[in-house]
């Protein structure tokens, strides 16, 4: 029951003069197993050497390889091709900077994020490493790692409305981020400090609830809890309850 | 011409490189990273199980400490590393670890009081002590005497990654992600610096530095099957052999992982194995436990390898429609265990194969890993040859982990070079040598090399496909460079190898963008990644004995007596089209643990006749020494700690053994 | 770390996004009820007329006060303006911010967000149609009863706008509490896929619940307007005051 894919990939070079927006159409013999990795490695070596996309890992944890198929933003190298239909359009993910053809650059988009919700731990003070750690609670230790299991693909940006409309939403990637520090108890900021980075329309209270992120992200976090808990505790800080 | 300055470049994002820029930043240098991919994608990420320190916590930790690991880390190499090295490292290990732990990474931590743990097979229930709980804990891997391997969950690279990732943008740390650097700038034997070509605009510029530190990784990808990240196609090592001057080591020494999933060969943890997984045959049956009685699933990698396709061979493998394979069963843990300790495990099985691994066996056999060799430094991470040089992590060869490394040792190597290295290469800008001194016109010399070499491949169709030629490649090395290697196959392929190595020179370019241009990457890429080959071949040819993950058929003993050495390559002319070797012996009369039998299968090694005595000198020692304090014992058999940057000598603390 | 204390002006849209939901939530509820009063007549004629007569205040002073009923009316007014300002924050502000909503929704195929345009669309379309309403509403509040109500349906030829507001609510409303429990995260559980799942469905039993018992009361208005067109104007009386001398 061998198909024939039919490919439409979007080109676009925007560091070629001569290059212009468009679709181009591939077929390939689809294999057994095939991964979109697959298929457009096989297209790139036989087809169109220029075909430009990113694949780093491609066993769906380094998030380089987001992008739109057949409408919905995803990891393409633990795409099963005989998920889709026969006819498959793969578009580059909306929001980030185009490279060319199929890659974009969330590394940039994903820097200029953390910068501005200073997403790491902030320490008071250095701690000995020749002296034992300090403990934690295992659930909480677990607690934290669900929350950091993030690889920053972009796909909740993509799947993202408001993100979509407003470029400077934070999007679930920032927000839960910002609910990974809070739950670290190795982060001392308070959470009037974390009202200044989301506590506003770009923030937590830009979110619409459309829930496009909770339903793409590759890792299954919880997104959708985790900005609902941070819409209570920030409301709470801002509207003077807390 | 764009001229960039800085005091220290570092080329490669990943858990090394990043530790090393914060190292020197930390240290008042100015810093910038360089990556190919932006650097939360490094293949660092992909590490899944853990990296070992002796912290001593858990239950089945206890009495572990610096000198078991050491031992365990010079039995696994084959007694190839340097046991300076070594001992450096498994005293900076629980430091890393601790250190880590204070910025963030949430590593799993002991609970105490009773829980269930699955041990050959068979459910068991451990106790740990109340005074451990909410310290770091840890899970069995292979090869060691001691429950070691720290982790979180089965994603630790991910953890430690993102901690050091968010830690370097916290201390400001700028990294130039999409770049690549295409060859380093050096005269008289002094690095200054690199050529680097932007991988979206494709604009050449000159990166300046008063030292440069590699950490791009190992070069697995010259292999058509490996579970190496596609980036990992060892460039770093390329370009420092290009250099003429800079050495290499031990290429041939390269590590075959028992359980990558077929076909795609994406890696399951060997955490898998360590909490308690079994290997299974095609009739289901244990076969481990006939070959290897005593350590069984958690032998050392090298071992567990070559037993399974020993296995294979003997037709026990099952005859998938992607060749044969075996099982790995990770049932026996449990949905609870998997779903909480080996998530990413469920996921790649799930998203790759389609199937529950609670509940189905997951089909796997030995794949290409790791690269113990790579750029050959000294105990500081600078390379002998060329001063100014410096590597760190999978990239280099100061030469921790010999012919075959340890589960969980190389992402503790990552981050404990990274301390080290960054320390010495401070050192090193502050000493006179350290200056920038480099004139212009050299600089100008680099970068119009780099650019002639694009132009002429951009004006060329080329008569040879490159595409064809890396393929050819990869497939030799899986047939000829395996985990079987023999006298005849690797001659035919160093033949075979030169050959496309010739043809690389005459490939071409269709596609004219000099910007993103994948095309061109390759192209480009290409001619070194066959010489990394090349080299690997060659060395695994001359290397008449089996050493830890490099063994031959043709001679299976270990031969210490001719070599107990590492091997250096050096590409002294471009135009070459083999590497010239030459031989660095080990001294066995200053080791701390001399040549012996690692224990697995039947004792096969020719002595070297400096071991006897070495032996008897250190058993008189350890007479006179009994009640002596271990560090002192230690310091009296092999003195390491004076090497160390002053603030990393002191001794690290454990529940046991308490800091005043 | 220290605390710092927040400045005042950065307090805006935590309590905008409060006061939005606030809002929503008052109305999605108030139209519950509304729903209840207005499906009276399917009980009776004498209920729904003792329904609109309590809320003038007839069982208390003793006779009707259509201004309480005026009054009552401008607060809703007052409240659907505030809403409505408060969720025209989040609109598409520009044409091109609308097109790639629109493009977005329509490659996605996914549901929560298709459901946001149509709380886009029902909400824009409730300004005009509730207008309507809540002026006839406040202009003459003793008209609210069996036959001036059926008579404004019918005679006054107000069915079809009674029929998209309608939809329009019951669609806007259903939606809007759904997404203020996800948004919330009220009833959430361990398992918020599962509850998620579960709210929806709750939400569209609701929905659907309130589009029949509401489609039910116009069909009894349009049934009563229809009969009572040739005495159109005439006002109910119920049997026990039409008894007395």
């Amino acid at each position: 029951m061998s198909r024939t894919l039919t490919f439409s990939i979007f080109r676009h070079n925007p560091g070629d003069p001569g290059s212009r927006p468009g679709l181009d159409v591939f077929t390939l013999e689809e294999a057994p197993g095939m991964t979109l990795f697959i298929a457009l490695n096989l297209l790139r070596d036989e087809q169109d050497p220029s075909l430009a996309f990113d694949f780093v890992c491609r066993a769906g944890v380094c998030g380089s390889c987001g992008m739109i198929i057949n409408g919905r933003p995803g990891l393409a190298c633990r795409t099963l091709t005989e998920a889709l239909p026969p006819r498959i359009t793969l578009l580059p993910l909306p929001t980030f900077e185009l490279i060319a053809d199929l890659s974009v650059n969330t590394g940039k988009w994903m820097r200029a994020l953390s910068e501005r919700l200073q997403t790491w731990v902030h320490l008071d003070e250095e701690t000995d490493p020749d002296r034992l750690e300090e403990p934690m609670e295992p659930e909480r230790a677990e607690a934290i790692y669900e929350l950091d299991r993030c690889i920053e693909c972009g796909c909740c940006v993509a799947a993202c409305g408001t993100a979509r409309m407003r470029e400077d939403f934070v999007g679930a990637v920032g927000l839960n981020k910002i609910a990974r520090f809070r739950a670290d108890p190795r982060d001392k900021r308070s959470e009037a400090q974390y009202f200044e980075l989301i506590g506003d329309d770009e923030g937590v209270f830009g979110c619409m609830s459309l829930l496009g992120c909770q339903d793409v992200c590759p890792k299954s976090l919880s997104l959708q809890t985790q900005i609902a808990f941070l819409r209570r505790k920030m409301v709470q800080i801002g509207a003077g309850f807390a | 011409m764009k001229l960039i300055y800085t005091d220290v470049l570092v080329i490669g994002g990943g858990l090394a490189g990043l530790r090393a820029a914060m190292g020197v930043r930390r240290r008042g240098l100015e810093t910038l990273v360089l990556s190919l991919v932006p650097a939360k994608r490094s293949h660092s990420v992909a590490a899944q199980g853990g990296m070992q320190a002796s912290l001593a916590n858990s239950v089945k930790g206890a009495g572990d400490n610096e000198d078991v690991h050491f031992q365990d880390t010079v039995r696994g190499s084959d007694w190839g590393c340097d046991q300076i090295v070594a001992r450096m490292f498994t005293h900076m290990a629980p430091k890393a670890v601790r250190e880590l732990a204070a910025w963030g990474v949430p590593w799993n931590r002991v609970r105490k009081g009773r829980h269930e743990a699955v041990i050959n097979g068979e459910r068991i229930t451990l106790t740990a002590p109340d005074e451990a709980h909410g310290l770091i804990t840890a899970r069995d891997f292979g090869g060691t005497k001691k429950w070691r391997t720290c982790y979180t969950s089965d994603g630790t690279g991910h953890a430690m990654l993102y901690t050091l990732g968010d830690r370097a943008i916290a201390e400001a740390i700028p990294v130039h992600e999409r770049k690549e650097a295409l060859a380093l700038i050096h005269d008289s034997g002094r690095c200054h610096g690199a050529v680097v070509r932007d991988l979206i605009s494709g604009e050449l510029s000159a990166y300046l530095a008063r030292a440069t530190i590699m950490a791009t990784g190992g070069y697995g990808r010259i292999y058509g099957v490996s579970t190496n990240a596609v980036i990992n196609e060892g460039m770093g090592q390329a370009l420092a052999l290009e250099t003429g001057v800079a050495r290499l080591a031990n290429l041939e020494a390269i590590q075959f992982h028992p359980t990558a999933i077929v076909p795609a060969g994406i890696l399951v943890t060997e955490g898998c194995r360590g909490d308690g997984g079994l290997l299974r045959d095609a009739d289901g049956h244990r076969f481990m436990p006939d070959y290897e009685p005593e350590k069984k699933e958690l032998a050392s990698r090298d071992v567990v390898s070559r037993r399974m396709a020993e296995h294979m061979r003997r037709g026990k493998g099952v005859n998938g429609s992607f060749g044969k394979h075996l099982w790995l069963d990770i049932t026996v843990l449990g949905a609870a265990h998997i779903d909480k300790n080996l998530r990413e495990v469920k996921d790649i099985c799930r998203y790759f194969l389609g199937i529950d691994p609670a509940k189905a066996w997951i089909p796997v056999r030995p794949t290409q890993h790791y690269s113990m060799g790579g750029i050959r430094t000294d105990h500081r991470g600078e390379s002998p040859w060329l001063r100014g040089l410096f590597a760190c992590g999978e990239a280099s060869c100061w030469d921790m982990h010999g012919f075959n490394r340890l589960g969980g040792n190389s992402v503790a190597e990552t981050v404990v070079s990274g301390m080290l290295v960054s320390e010495y290469v401070a050192d090193f800008c502050a000493s006179a040598e350290g200056n920038l001194a480099i004139s212009t016109s050299l600089v100008e010399d680099f970068v119009s090399r780099e650019h002639g070499r694009l132009s002429r491949l951009l004006a060329t169709r080329g008569s040879e496909n490159a595409v064809h030629l890396r393929k050819r490649m990869e497939q030799i090395m899986i047939e000829k460079v395996g985990l079987f290697r023999n006298g005849p196959d690797l001659a035919s392929a160093i033949e075979e190898l030169r050959g496309l190595l010739r043809a690389a020179r005459k490939v071409g370019v269709r596609c004219q963008s000099r910007a993103a241009n994948p095309e061109l990457m390759l192209a480009y890429r290409l001619p070194r990644m066959l010489k990394i080959a090349l080299s690997a071949t060659l060395g695994a040819f001359q290397r008449t004995e089996s050493r830890g993950a490099h063994f031959r058929e043709d001679h299976t003993a270990r031969n210490d007596r001719d070599w107990l050495n590492r091997t250096l390559y050096q590409w002294a002319n471009e135009d070459d089209e083999l590497p010239t070797l030459a031989y660095q012996p080990l001294d066995v009369a200053s080791m701390e643990l001399p040549p012996g039998f690692r224990g697995y299968g039947a004792k096969n090694i020719l002595e070297h006749p400096a071991t006897a005595p070495r032996q008897a000198a250190i058993d008189k020692l350890m007479q006179n020494h009994e009640r002596t304090e271990r560090h002192a014992l230690q310091e009296a058999l092999m003195p390491f700690r004076h090497l160390l940057p002053e603030r990393y000598r002191g001794n690290n603390e454990r529940l046991s053994e308490p800091l005043p | 770390m220290k605390d710092v204390p927040i400045a005042a002006t950065s307090c805006g849209p935590a309590r905008l996004d409060l006061l939005q939901s606030a809002t929503g939530l008052f109305l999605a509820l108030f139209m519950w009820l509304h729903m209840f009063f207005v499906s009276s007549i399917l009980l009776s004629k004498d209920a729904f007329w003792t329904v609109a007569r309590f809320f003038e205040g007839y069982f208390i002073f003793g006779r009707p006060i259509p201004l309480l009923v005026s009054a009552f009316v401008g607060f809703i007014f007052f409240i659907i303006v505030a809403h409505a300002a408060l969720a025209m924050r989040k609109f598409p502000a520009t044409w091109r911010q609308y097109r790639t909503f629109w493009s977005h929704m329509r490659a996605m195929h996914h549901a929560d967000t298709t459901l946001w345009m149509v709380q886009l669309v029902t909400g824009f379309a409730m300004f005009f149609l509730a207008s309507v309403h809540l002026y006839l509403m406040a202009t003459h509040p003793e008209l609210i009863g069996p036959y001036a109500s059926a008579d404004r349906v019918w005679s006054g030829r107000m069915w079809p706008l009674y029929l998209l507001l309608l939809f329009a609510v019951e669609l806007h409303g259903g939606v809007g509490l759904y997404r203020l429990a996800v948004k919330w995260g009220w009833w959430s559980s361990n398992d918020p896929l599962r509850s998620r799942l579960r709210m929806k469905r709750a939400k569209w039993g609701l929905t659907l619940f309130f589009l029949a018992l509401g489609l039910m009361s116009l069909a009894a208005y349009i049934k009563i307007g229809i009969a009572h067109a040739p005495s159109a104007g005439e006002l109910y009386l119920p049997d026990w005051l039409q008894a007395q001398p």
